[in-house]
């Protein structure tokens, strides 16, 4: 695979690829991830320094698709059954690589609670259902956060050495510090609700719906009791979800960059307007309740 | 054969019912026999062989994949009578008779009948997409086991039925969601719809009272007229009602049951036939079909409204023939909602859309009140929604033939999925 870039892990120092013989699955790692929040709480030890992240890269390779899961992945998502992977599937796949190596004991901050605040994806052609996909993940950019601390955890996904797709997730530990940083509440300008073009309803069983395609059964979206716990009313969508469906309506180029930031979770059951535009072999889309919630671009070079 | 000209000879269709009303138990198939076989009747046509009839329904169950063969082969035609179902949403009428009238102009076919039916009270139940794939997956199964494992995944929820949805698909909006972005967008008012309502009203009433619709409809089930026609209507009455539509948007919510069309039950049919066989046997020619065209918009990304596609599809059509809207003596617009014609009206007498929107010097043109609607139309007779086009077409074609040769009508149907057909008819 490619040689590492630039980042939190580099500043470190050395970094090593650590190849995974079986990719684990969600449920152990989401286990894992469990008792190492329950520690990290107990702990009480939120003071990071930037160079915290762990330095080595996780990696997989031969990932397959499984067609009947696709299936059901691009219908829940509102996208045609299609042999071209939706990119936010070839997310899906990365996910548990991604999970893995947030749940090492030298990874800094707790899985569990974590808030999903932006993601990006840069698919250089389409992914092929019947492509082994090797995926390498590494975690980088550790930043102060007026609510917390934000790392990157970032996925780069190849077909036999030609990078085909790249993804940025970007999540918020609350309550966290970085040593000898802090961060303004970054002012977005007024959002005034636009006319809408359609209407998103979403039913109280979406997150267990999408856990099943995704893998991806964090209690608060599966759980009312486990969502209040983390203070939600009740359980909320996946932001995955989300930008994926809103992926699905704008349409997907050859090669584009489809950038979904989450502003306010979307609480289940529940109706959200949006409003679509096209721009060029692109668009936006903006979903909102009473709050502004997501925000999706999609653009061609 | 020669290539032909298309005419209609007449039409006949069943009172339109409010859903849940005379025909809750009528399914789409009896509907479409008995509209069939009245305009078999009409025109002595028992026992004949037809070149083709085309019909279809927007509400349609599976079992009824060709309702239109079985209501031929239930009807009084001779059974040797081809027949195929059409489906464009609110436009399937008007793409029967467009299709048909070409097969006529092209010489394939002599005569031919067009329709449509719809029954929002028979409407098809659909169950729950987790009961459906349990069910799909225990029929695949090819042990006990397997079938019960499959069987085993259907829970209390999954057994609710689910109502055919009126949303469109890609945008989860309901056509009077969608329209009433519309009526915000043109900022058409309250008091102009329900003026609009009662003038349909008022119309139709008067149409039925004149024995207009003596020779276009045969009762059915004990209605003699459109259930929904509500002759002692008033402004006053019309204003009283509370809006329905767009009353989450910032604008004043002003559509409301009475100047939106009811859910109905009901079916058209139109006899159309090359000239020269209508001659041959004594039967009338009330018009020709000149001419037509379909259109579609982009509503999914908002550019235009759900059910704005003939505001384009109009220009397209008279640029074709050298015509202006002057040119034509009556203008039928379906009433889908008061406001969808009132919006399709400002759309083509606003300077600005005709020049960036149409590609025009200017304005498109206006519609005179008295020409538009004559008889009325679906706000008062209700809209079935595949019945509708056959409805406008048989009115259209007898009041041509009323007023006389070269008289000409412009239709205007508008559909689900931004879609609508229109077309060109002239008195022969």
């Amino acid at each position: 695979m490619s040689a590492p870039e630039a980042g939190g892990a580099d500043a470190a120092g050395s970094t090593l690829v650590e190849e995974l013989a079986e990719v684990p699955p969600l449920s152990t790692s989401l286990r894992r991830g469990l008792v190492a929040s329950t520690v990290a709480a107990v702990r009480h030890d939120r003071g990071l320094t930037p160079f915290d992240l762990p330095a080595v890269r996780l990696a997989a390779r031969g990932l397959a698709a499984d067609a009947v899961r696709l299936t059901a992945y691009e219908h829940l998502v509102g996208a045609t059954a299609s042999d071209d992977l939706p990119a936010g599937f070839v997310h899906v796949l990365a996910f548990p690589v991604m999970t893995a190596l947030m749940v090492r004991p030298e990874f800094p901050l707790p899985l569990l609670g974590m808030v999903h605040l932006a993601n990006t994806v840069t698919q250089r052609r389409p992914v092929r259902l019947d492509e082994a996909l090797d995926v390498e993940v590494h975690a980088e950019r550790l930043a102060a956060h007026h609510r917390g601390v934000s790392v990157d955890l970032v996925a780069e996904v190849s077909v036999a050495d030609e990078p085909v797709w790249r993804g940025v997730s970007t999540y918020l530990a609350k309550g966290y510090a970085l040593a000898g940083e802090s961060a303004e509440r970054v002012e977005r300008p007024d959002w005034r609700a636009p006319t809408p073009t359609g209407a998103w309803r979403l039913p109280a069983d979406l997150g267990r719906r999408y856990a099943a395609v995704s893998g991806d059964h964090n209690p608060i979206h599966t759980s009312t009791l486990a969502a209040k716990a983390f203070g939600f009313p009740r359980t909320i969508a996946h932001g995955m979800y989300t930008a994926a469906r809103a992926l699905a309506e704008i349409g997907e180029p050859d090669a584009f960059t489809w950038h979904a930031e989450f502003f306010a979770p979307v609480v289940l059951p529940g109706t959200a307007s949006v409003r679509i535009a096209k721009e060029g072999n692109g668009g936006v889309l903006d979903a909102w309740g009473k709050r502004h919630h997501l925000h999706v671009s999609v653009t061609a070079p | 054969m020669a290539p032909g000209r298309p005419v209609v000879v007449g039409g006949n269709r069943t009172p339109f019912a409010r859903a849940g009303g005379h025909y809750a138990h009528a399914s789409n198939l009896d509907l479409l026999t008995a509209a069939l076989d009245g305009l078999v009747a009409r025109f002595g046509l028992a026992g004949e062989r037809l070149g083709e009839v085309a019909a279809g329904a927007v509400l349609k169950h599976s079992r009824d994949f060709n309702l239109t063969r079985e209501t031929v082969l239930g009807s009084a035609l001779a059974n040797d009578t081809p027949a195929y179902d059409v489906q464009m949403a609110c436009a399937t009428g008007m793409e029967t008779v467009m299709s048909l009238a070409d097969k006529i102009r092209l010489g394939r076919v002599e005569a031919a009948v067009a329709g449509g039916v719809d029954s929002a009270s028979d409407a098809p139940i659909v169950v729950s997409e987790q009961l459906r794939a349990a069910l799909l997956e225990a029929n695949r199964a090819r042990s006990t086991a397997a079938r019960l494992k499959a069987l085993s995944r259907i829970r209390p929820s999954h057994l609710a039925p689910v109502a055919p949805d009126v949303a469109e698909p890609r945008t989860g909006l309901s056509m009077g969601e969608h329209q009433a972005l519309t009526t915000a967008e043109w900022g058409i008012g309250r008091e102009e719809q329900d003026a609009l309502t009662l003038a349909s009203h008022q119309r139709l009433a008067a149409a039925y009272d004149a024995g207009f619709f003596d020779d276009l409809i045969t009762p059915y089930r004990g209605l003699v007229r459109d259930a929904n026609l509500r002759p002692d209507t008033s402004m006053e009455k019309l204003g009283a009602l509370k809006p329905v539509f767009g009353k989450r948007l910032d604008t004043p919510a002003t559509m409301t049951a009475g100047n939106s069309t009811p859910l109905s039950d009901g079916a058209s049919t139109v006899l159309l036939a090359e000239q020269a066989w209508a001659a041959a046997r004594g039967l009338p020619a009330l018009a020709e079909v000149v001419d037509a065209e379909a259109g579609a918009v982009d509503f999914v990304h908002g550019k235009d409204g759900l059910l704005m596609a003939p505001v384009y599809a109009v220009p397209r059509l008279l640029a074709r023939h050298g015509m202006s809207l002057a040119d034509f003596e009556i203008v039928e617009i379906h009433e889908a909602f008061a406001a969808t014609v009132l919006a399709t009206l400002k759309a083509w007498e606003d300077e600005d859309f005709g020049r960036t929107r149409l590609g025009l010097d200017g304005a498109f043109g206006s519609v005179h009140r008295d020409r538009l609607n004559v008889h009325g139309s679906s706000l008062a007779a209700g809209h079935p929604f595949a019945a509708t086009g056959g409805r406008i077409v048989a009115t259209a074609a007898k009041e041509l033939a009323n007023r006389g040769s070269g008289a000409r009508a412009l239709v205007s149907v508008c559909a689900a999925g931004g879609q609508g057909v229109v077309a060109i008819l002239e008195a022969v």
